[in-house]
């Protein structure tokens, strides 16, 4: 069949041309304005006086700036291996279940993650809430002190990340389930013949025929942490905010509470260009580490 | 019908409609009114549409109270889509006039309104005022009071011929009277927000208030002895906490729960809540109660208050119609002059003439605590301070800890002062 190329490009150009033309007017744009609001000192609308590099350098000796970068990071570590190794758990004993059984387990694992983010901070306040909460009734029955788990530091971030991987794993288990059912059955039989054992079968097959989806789940979990807000900000609500202090709550509450368009800006693409550098490193480290197997 | 009979009476009915709605005029209104009040505010927009009905319609809708609600006023006002008319926080008028927010009300609107100066108190007039103009209609001033469980205060002794509870003119007299209260078996003598120091900014500002201190003066936070003002007032509500005089770690709704279940027999909140009293009492539900003015822990009585208002915004690229402008003043007008129903609110009605008719006198509990209005003291003027402000974050993050005995209260003013200069 005889096909006409330039035609073909013209057709491709009209149909990639409306997703374009949106991505550019929503997404790239405002990301360049981001790049130049934050060299100035900008209020939260309008424009404001270049200041050069300012807003970057002053962040240097912000202690506001260094909770927030470490809150982060400690988020990350609590939530990213430890989510998805939970996940990868989880699968694979869902997995071993069969027909409706199965359906069930998954949708019971599954039904936080439909959740509003609102939602999820309202039953966890109903179980954390110092004076109310159904953990510290538990905790008064079994002789314990009770704890105001959100309301001090120690307690917050561990907290937060326990209620983010209840809430976010339902989606990892998901992609981690399609993930062993397209390991070919053959392969586990032929395992069976020669006698390999639950362990040997999971380390030499399972776990090297998975590896795609494992580092997939891993680099979507590192990037969805970083980019923490939500919950941190209903917990800290009227608490301890700038103890809590993560980078996007930063970049909120400068632009929108402090009225710094500016020196929001700055964070934003401090944490812009972080979350790039380190989900490009850590793909390429991922393939790297599966490829040599 | 003919296709061009069709059309005529499509272009009649066109035109018909046109005139119709201009005859009426639409008011979009924006609140943050969630609670007992709001619900007592939509009763206040109803009668005013029926007052107007075929002249003015208010179409109104009720945003999240704090940070969402400005900052949604903030960027629709930049994009010309922000309302007719809203309410606005008088202590957040200093930062709303700086971000180019709000629309001047001029000597003009004044008189077609109706009301003047003269119309307010000298405090709440200023809290709308800056460099001499005006920029809202204030509708009530707020301040928080406290509410006793009179019951409980009668079964440890603590309640005087008046009913009011004893020891409101000092420190000692009031802790006393946890005290006995705590010794009667009341499990927390005073439910207090303690983990939400937004919420405890308006005690510890009243706090700060009673002995004479500022918490801004030339632009600067906590200068000479206020910080030492500040850590005092810190001092006192810690010490409870060590006492075990008040509860710990809890938070707004958690707090209004245990007043009103008993557990707590006093709590320091705001005149907004007395709708919640008033209906659970009038459903059997709830003991007898009273409210009245803070009690006098330093050198003179001191309340914090704030103001509700009404605030024209100023929308970017839009000049506002003759017309609805008019309509605009008139929604501000009456809501002024009506106000009467806004104190079942709890509030204290900003229009003078409003306090001072027999009906207002006579509504209680508003009559046992308006003795306060001769002591309240309002949010410094600066773009920093105000409800959901820039340094509402500063303070939570330091006096959660203290109020709970985690920090010095010395060591938190010396972290507020540094944090708060540094913005």
């Amino acid at each position: 069949m005889l096909t006409n190329r330039r035609k073909d490009a013209l057709v491709a150009a009209v149909l990639v041309a409306p997703f374009l033309a949106i991505y550019l007017l929503v997404f790239v744009w405002p990301t360049i304005q981001m790049f130049g609001i934050s060299f100035t000192d900008a209020p939260l609308i309008g424009s404001g006086e270049w200041v050069g590099l300012d807003n970057y350098t002053r962040l240097d000796t912000d202690p506001r700036f260094r909770t927030a970068a470490w809150n982060t990071a400690y988020f990350v570590l609590l939530t990213v291996l430890p989510g998805t190794i939970v996940a990868l758990l989880i699968a694979l004993g869902v997995s071993r279940l069969k027909g409706r059984l199965q359906a069930a387990i998954l949708a019971l694992f599954f039904l936080p993650y439909i959740l509003p983010v609102s939602v999820v901070y309202l039953i966890w306040d109903w179980v954390l809430n110092f004076q109310f909460g159904i953990l510290m009734h538990v905790l008064d029955l079994l002789g314990l002190d009770r704890i105001p788990i959100m309301k001090t530091r120690d307690w917050f971030m561990p907290a937060v990340g326990v209620v983010t991987i209840w809430w976010t794993a339902g989606f990892s288990i998901l992609l981690f389930l399609a993930g062993l059912r397209a390991i070919p059955p053959e392969i586990y039989e032929a395992a069976a013949l020669d006698n390999a054992g639950r362990w040997t079968t999971f380390r030499r097959i399972t776990w090297p025929l998975l590896w795609p989806v494992t580092s997939l789940v891993f680099t979507i979990q590192l990037i969805a942490q970083l980019k923490i807000f939500d919950q941190v900000y209903l917990f800290s609500q009227g608490g301890r905010p700038n103890d809590n202090m993560v980078l996007v709550y930063y970049v909120f509450q400068r632009a929108f509470q402090q009225d710094q368009g500016g020196r929001a800006a700055a964070v934003a693409v401090t944490l812009f260009v972080l979350v790039v550098v380190v989900s490009v490193l850590q793909f390429q480290l991922l393939r790297l580490a599966g490829g040599r197997k | 019908m003919t296709v061009r009979g069709m059309l005529k009476t499509a272009i009649v009915a066109t035109i018909g409609f046109a005139g119709v709605a201009q005859a009426e005029e639409t008011v979009v209104w924006w609140d943050f009114l969630g609670g007992g009040d709001g619900v007592r505010m939509k009763k206040m927009i109803e009668d005013f549409n029926t007052a107007h009905s075929g002249a003015i319609k208010i179409d109104a809708t009720t945003l999240e109270w704090g940070t969402p609600f400005y900052a949604k006023v903030q960027t629709s006002a930049a994009v010309g889509e922000a309302p007719d008319i809203m309410t606005y926080h008088a202590s957040r008028i200093p930062l709303a006039v700086k971000q180019g927010v709000l629309q001047e009300l001029t000597a003009d609107d004044w008189t077609a309104m109706g009301l003047s100066s003269a119309d307010f108190a000298p405090a709440t007039w200023d809290a709308v005022t800056m460099e001499g103009k005006q920029y809202a209609v204030p509708l009530d001033t707020h301040p928080i009071v406290l509410y006793y469980n009179k019951d409980l205060l009668e079964k440890a002794g603590m309640l005087d011929e008046t009913g009011k509870p004893k020891g409101l003119d000092s420190r000692d007299g009031f802790t006393a009277t946890l005290q006995a209260l705590k010794d009667s078996g009341v499990k927390f003598p005073l439910g207090s927000v303690t983990a939400d120091g937004n919420f405890m900014f308006r005690t510890i500002y009243s706090l700060m208030g009673q002995q004479n201190g500022a918490l801004m003066t030339d632009g600067e936070f906590l200068a000479g002895d206020n910080g030492a003002k500040l850590a005092n007032a810190l001092g006192v509500l810690a010490d409870w906490t060590k006492a075990g005089l008040q509860s710990t770690y809890t938070d707004y709704p958690a707090t209004v729960a245990l007043f009103t279940s008993g557990e707590a027999a006093m709590m320091i909140n705001g005149v907004w809540e007395v709708p919640t009293m008033t209906d659970l009492n009038a459903q059997g539900k709830l003991f007898n109660w009273g409210a009245v003015e803070l009690p006098v822990i330093f050198d003179k009585p001191a309340t914090y208050a704030d103001s509700h208002a009404f605030a024209i915004p100023a929308n970017q690229g839009k000049e506002m119609p003759a017309a609805k402008r008019a309509a605009v003043l008139e929604v501000m007008s009456w809501m002024s002059k009506n106000s009467l129903f806004w104190a079942t609110a709890g509030h204290i009605p900003a229009n003078g003439a409003v306090v001072a008719s027999p009906d207002y006198i006579a509504m209680e509990p508003n009559a046992t605590y308006s003795s306060l209005t001769a002591n309240m003291i309002f949010d410094p003027k600066s773009p920093l301070a105000g409800v959901a402000g820039p340094i509402f974050d500063v303070m939570s993050t330091y006096f959660v800890p203290t109020l709970n005995g985690e920090m010095d209260p010395a060591e938190a003013v010396e972290s507020i002062k540094e944090e708060l200069n540094a913005l």
